[in-house]
């Protein structure tokens, strides 16, 4: 076996695989709750991996990026002592979507540019993403197509699965993979021409079938240059609940603040939690001067981060893997397809020239 | 040339780290408490481990986090002069969580430190040339490094000229530095308060009124900048009309931070990290940045 091998796994054998390997790792998959939810969580079982799961409207960042994390405990009672309560279980995600293998990937590049940050990169050493190609119908909210991150990828994971039927196409992408290969090794078998060609089928057709679609070039454009008037991005954020759903279910966004927490014997626990460009108070000063004081500025904020060149340039990509959760979660439609639409339609208009002939500056 | 605002030898988490991971802070004494105003204290701190306290090396512009135990942290930027290596200074106002804990520490006590954080004024780059100063209020403190170290290096800068404004004349920092500053006869120190009291005896209204009573060469000279945002706001017009060019205007910026490791997000401007690659500018740079609105 070697990394960029294509294998096949026959569906019987799926759990005895899953099952072998949960002897060196937690799995981490789609879980089936009470009531038919489906949910990425922690399974003591591969046979409670939800394979038909479709899509999840909670992202797998949080196994990386927790959505609440303690970093390091101190007392500072006489001699101060730190001791680092950082946890990176090993830890494979198996059945996690393209759009969310392409999110993880950003954020790892993010939280090691420049700086390293030690937590995350800990549990992203220690995690491996078995990626599952959407051969189902895409969700309706879903545009991964338009953003280079599905239905299926050509290299980000560490194991890409393909559902053939009877079988699974099996490719190894990383040394990370071809490691978590090995307990169930012996249960893969190289693939056969006809196993290639039906993945191939798979992907055209999955091509096909998404039914929501991002132009995000012109709206780049637009916002990169500043051009897009602050009249329209208040107009836009008018509408805005201050919910931070879009941001909180992003697989992509990566912001956080951090707390002391006392506990009862004295100590205290310096933790972080996810934080939201949304919220009002993520900018404002202890002298409650706010420099992004408006629905506008922020909705804006949130917008130049996802998809300016400056960013671009920066992250290697832009910053949406179209997943379509912020369409299924804002109730106000300030989702990335919407937003990215009305800026093109309200430029449109914009750009008209007045009545009086004049065009405005 | 081109100014731009100048890279530090050290930042915390990019060059060697003594603290096992950097979100860990290293261990520093309350040496000394010196009351400025009625609401500004500055903390004289030196690390714990002396061996660390030895290598602990920073730059004018700089600034650290400061865990204040059991209440949590806040960026504060250095006020002392770099070229003391025993102890630094902090110099911080009682106004939010972190600042009122702060306030409440006695000598003896101790505090978490992570830094030196951020980028730095460019001292290197100003020599030979004129040099102005404009701070208001406690904007005078991120500045004060950068005074002492020019006037210990004095015959590398051309004329210095320092302008400070206050509210009232119990609001000024340092105090006892001004009236070493005003006796000497080697620097130029303008001040002024927005409310006089009784004794007070000098200028009244904003500090951009001291630009009329002064004199130097706006065509190279440069000039830092640090107060609040209105203050910077006019401070720069004043500027540009007295012949300053963008790239000569260099000011120190200020956002609400958590990491000051450029991972939490709360200090972006646009595309750019404060905490990472400021928080010194030039205003050539700040133009780069639409948020600003500038």
């Amino acid at each position: 076996m070697n990394v960029g091998d294509t294998l096949a796994l026959k569906k019987s054998d799926l759990a005895m695989f899953f099952a072998s390997l949960a002897h060196e790792m937690r799995l981490v998959a789609p879980k089936r709750r009470f009531g038919g939810d489906v949910i990425f969580d922690v399974v003591e079982s591969p046979t409670q991996i939800a394979w038909d799961y479709g899509h999840d409207i909670y992202p797998p960042k949080r196994f990386v990026l927790p959505h609440y994390e303690d970093l390091f405990g101190y007392r500072a009672d006489g001699e101060v002592r730190f001791e680092d309560l950082g946890e990176a279980p090993m830890q494979a995600i198996v059945g996690i979507r393209s759009c969310d293998v392409t999110a993880i990937r950003f954020q790892e590049k993010f939280f090691s540019s420049q700086i390293v940050d030690p937590y995350f990169k800990a549990r992203s050493d220690n995690t491996v993403l078995f990626s599952l190609v959407c051969n189902t119908p895409p969700k309706k909210e879903c545009f991964c197509i338009c953003c280079d991150a599905g239905p299926y990828l050509d290299s980000g994971f560490d194991v890409e699965l393909t559902d053939l039927g009877d079988r699974l196409l099996y490719r190894i992408g990383s040394e990370k993979g071809l490691k978590a290969s090995e307990p169930g090794g012996h249960m893969l078998a190289p693939a056969d021409g006809e196993d290639r060609a039906e993945r191939k089928r798979i992907e055209l057709e999955a091509d096909s079938l998404f039914a929501t679609e991002a132009y995000l070039a012109k709206a780049i454009l637009f916002i990169s240059a500043d051009e897009v008037p602050d009249k329209i991005w208040e107009e836009l954020g008018s509408t805005c609940f201050r919910c931070a759903a879009c941001t909180n279910l992003c697989p992509v966004c990566t912001c956080y603040t951090v707390d002391d927490r006392r506990e009862d014997d004295g100590s205290c626990v310096r933790c972080r939690s996810w934080d939201s460009c949304q919220y009002a108070g993520f900018t404002r000063e202890a002298s409650d001067h706010n420099p992004r004081p408006t629905f506008g500025s922020r909705v804006q904020r949130r917008f130049y981060h996802k998809a300016s060149y400056q960013y671009i340039t920066r992250d290697g990509r832009h910053g949406c893997v179209g997943c379509g959760r912020c369409v299924s979660a804002c109730l106000t439609k300030l989702d990335l397809p919407s937003v990215v639409k009305r800026i093109r339609r309200s430029m449109e208009e914009y750009l008209q020239p007045l009545p009086s002939g004049e065009v405005r500056p | 040339m081109t100014l731009t605002a100048a890279r530090p030898r050290n930042m915390w988490g990019v060059t060697d780290n003594p603290s096992p991971n950097l979100y860990i802070p290293m261990v520093a004494i309350v040496d000394e408490i010196i009351d400025e105003t009625p609401d500004t204290k500055t903390f004289r701190l030196s690390f714990q481990d002396k061996e660390y306290a030895k290598t602990f090396d920073w730059e004018p512009g700089q600034f650290v986090e400061v865990t204040v135990f059991g209440a949590g942290e806040a960026p504060i930027g250095f006020a002392s002069s770099p070229l003391e290596k025993s102890f630094f200074e902090l110099t911080i106002v009682d106004r939010g969580k972190v600042t009122r804990a702060m306030h409440r520490l006695r000598k003896g006590d101790k505090v978490g430190i992570r830094g030196p954080l951020g980028n730095c004024w460019p001292l290197e780059e100003m020599k030979g040339r004129d040099v102005l100063i404009v701070s208001g209020g406690c904007g005078l403190a991120p500045l004060r490094p950068a005074i002492l170290q020019m006037l210990a290096d004095r015959a590398s800068y051309g004329d210095f000229w320092l302008l400070y404004g206050a509210r009232t004349p119990a609001d000024r920092d340092f105090v006892y530095d001004l009236e070493s500053w005003a006796a000497r006869d080697d620097m130029h120190l303008l001040q002024t308060v927005d409310v006089p009291d009784d004794k007070w005896n000098d200028n009244v209204g904003v500090v951009t009124i001291l630009f009329d009573k002064m004199r130097l060469n706006a065509s190279t000279a440069v000039a830092l900048i640090c107060g609040p945002p209105i203050m910077i706001k006019f401070a720069t017009i004043g500027l540009q009309r007295m012949g300053f060019t963008d790239d000569r205007i260099v000011m120190s910026l200020e956002r609400y931070m958590k990491c000051g490791v450029g991972k939490c997000g709360h200090c972006c401007v646009n595309h750019v990290y404060l905490c990472t690659e400021g928080p010194v500018f030039t205003y050539k740079d700040l133009l780069a940045l639409p948020e600003l609105k500038l």
